[in-house]
């Protein structure tokens, strides 16, 4: 048996992202001269398999999350610094971030204001990199509301639900009004779950047909449909789709199925994918590189259709 | 020069599937840089009879000696199960025996799984140990397979020290478990479901386990082959000195491929 270097795990300066040292004795260490957030790593090799230069292509990550609670001092942000790390090798331009509270958890509107300053210090620690969604919780009322303002006006894109409120629920609707008055996309969690056992963890996780409901109540509401590969049955949710032509859908989630984009570009089109990981970031970023596509779809995914999103807020 | 260790052939019965022969299979390997793959019999996981699914397989790779290497299934608990596995070791020239406990009924802890894996230890071939073949929260409600577990995969490896194992699709896999477990140098594992970079199991995986432990995979017909390229290519910058152990020279020692592989 080889003897082999004992190897550190990437560890990323904490100082600007001009500067990263990736530590890895007796491997390739990715500096400052190899990347920056706008440039991924110049010079590794290409595979056969993959497109050339797929590094370059301008991505934006729709959506991804802020791990840990980083807004306190002395805040553990190694969670934080391999996103970072990952994005930058992979050449996503931009990372659209959330922190919400899972687990079927109705917390208090100051748990809420605490999730999302760990955002905003991530926003702040990355500026150009990492943008942020203001999670909130529609059973929060006008304390809601209150946070979808304090979050944009400190710079935030959009709002992001988790499950603890269907999203065809009335008590989303003043929620949905506010994105609308702002115009700033509403990004859903979503899942058609088929396993009894999964479903009962999660029992107000909104399916596609539920967005749709919200969707057609709203027909002006950027609404994005989360992951829709991040668990459950996604044939199912894009056949939904189909008949709701204003709800967008990320690509992200850790299900890397073939078809999968595919089947959303000939039953969806192509315009209404926004690229996105939700941390499985080299397989979603794998899959958009894999599907039948043409450049300028591939493109389109990649950043174009989002940054659509975004700009309708400065028009 | 990739080796591609996770792939099927056949139909999957709850979706489906692109490349279902053995065509298609080399015409999308092609397309990918992918040079030869070890292939497993989806067909062997859904008969009641497990070896008419690989006699299936066994025909329909032929035409592709260097390029396709199979794996026999074996199922301990049908009838004639051992005559099969003898007949997959000396004539049917497979490269690994896999168990799918939970598609066949049975655990691997239990008297059918240690006397499938004490019988696959004798023949010296590598047990081939899928943890899922897709996520259960998309599951159709006839597959009521549940997802393998380390502990299970820790018991029956301390249970059988010389079994060699191939874990593929697997996730979670706590590096130093497997290492306590004395499978260091004795598993080859595959990262279609892990991370290089971000989680960065794999890492973790090498740094316990050596680089030798981990080889290409793909989860073909099931997965996007792009997902693991985009690794291996994170590999290929990280790790040049071990690049093309991870991407071939592992899987070819351990299951033993011809030379020379055409690249």
């Amino acid at each position: 048996m080889s003897t082999f270097p004992r190897r550190t795990f990437l560890k990323t300066s904490t100082a600007a992202m001009a500067t990263v040292a990736l530590g890895l004795p007796g491997s390739r260490n990715l500096s400052a001269q190899d990347a920056s957030p706008q440039s991924p790593p110049r010079d590794w090799p290409e595979l056969p398999g993959l497109p050339k230069g797929w590094r370059s292509i301008r991505k934006l990550d729709a959506h991804n999350h802020v791990m840990q609670g980083v807004h306190k001092p002395g805040a553990d942000w190694s969670a934080v610094e391999r996103t970072v790390e990952a994005a930058q090798v992979l050449g996503i331009t931009k990372l659209f971030c959330s922190r919400p509270l899972t687990g079927g958890v109705m917390a208090p509107i100051e748990a809420v204001r605490d999730a999302n300053d760990s955002v905003l210090a991530a926003m702040k620690r990355y500026p150009g990199l990492i943008e942020g969604y203001c999670f909130v919780q529609p059973g929060n009322g006008r304390e809601a509301l209150d946070e979808i303002d304090r979050c944009i006006n400190l710079g935030m894109i959009g709002i992001k639900l988790y499950n603890q409120f269907k999203y065809n629920d009335p008590a989303v609707y003043p929620i949905a009004e506010k994105c609308i008055d702002v115009k700033i996309p509403f990004l859903g969690h979503s899942a058609y779950l088929t396993d009894p056992k999964i479903k009962a963890t999660q029992p107000k996780t909104s399916n596609a047909l539920e967005f749709g409901e919200l969707a057609t109540r709203y027909p002006d509401l950027l609404l994005i449909l989360g992951h829709i590969n991040g668990g459950g049955d996604w044939e199912w949710a894009i056949r939904t789709l189909r008949d709701f032509p204003s709800v967008y859908l990320d690509t992200s989630g850790s299900v890397l199925e073939d078809d999968a984009i595919g089947l959303c570009v000939r039953e969806l089109g192509h315009h209404r994918l926004l690229f996105a990981t939700d941390q499985t970031m080299e397989g979603g970023v794998g899959k958009i590189l894999g599907a039948d596509l043409t450049d300028e779809q591939r493109e389109d995914i990649f950043s174009r259709n989002f940054q659509r999103i975004l700009d309708r807020r400065s028009k | 020069m990739i080796v591609d260790v996770n792939t099927f052939l056949g139909q999957y019965p709850f979706r489906q599937v692109r490349c279902t022969t053995a065509a298609a299979m080399i015409d999308h390997m092609e397309a990918h840089g992918i040079t030869a793959a070890l292939v497993g019999s989806l067909h062997a996981v859904f008969y009641r009879d497990a070896q008419r699914g690989n006699e299936e397989l066994l025909e329909a790779i032929h035409p592709y000696p260097d390029r396709l290497f199979p794996i026999g299934t074996v199922n301990p608990l049908y009838a004639g199960w051992e005559r099969d596995l003898r007949w997959l070791t000396e004539k049917g020239n497979v490269r690994a025996i896999a168990l799918m406990p939970e598609h066949h009924g049975y655990r691997l802890t239990d008297d059918h799984g240690q006397a499938a894996l004490k019988q696959i230890a004798d023949t010296r071939l590598p047990v081939v140990l899928t943890q899922r073949l897709e996520d259960r929260r998309q599951r159709h409600h006839w597959d009521v397979a549940a997802d393998l577990t380390q502990d299970d995969l820790v018991a029956v490896a301390t249970a059988h020290p010389t079994l060699r194992m191939l874990l593929i699709n697997w996730v979670g896999l706590n590096a130093e478990k497997l290492r306590a477990a004395g499978l260091r140098g004795r598993c080859l594992i595959d990262f279609a479901r892990l991370g290089v970079v971000g989680t960065k199991d794999v890492p973790r995986l090498i740094e316990v386990l050596g680089p030798e432990s981990i080889a290409f995979g793909s989860h073909m017909p099931f997965d996007y082959v792009t997902a693991s390229l985009v690794k291996l290519a994170n590999v290929a910058g990280l790790y040049a000195d071990d690049f093309e152990r991870i991407a071939w020279k592992n899987a070819q020692s351990f299951f033993g491929l011809p030379l020379p592989l055409k690249g």
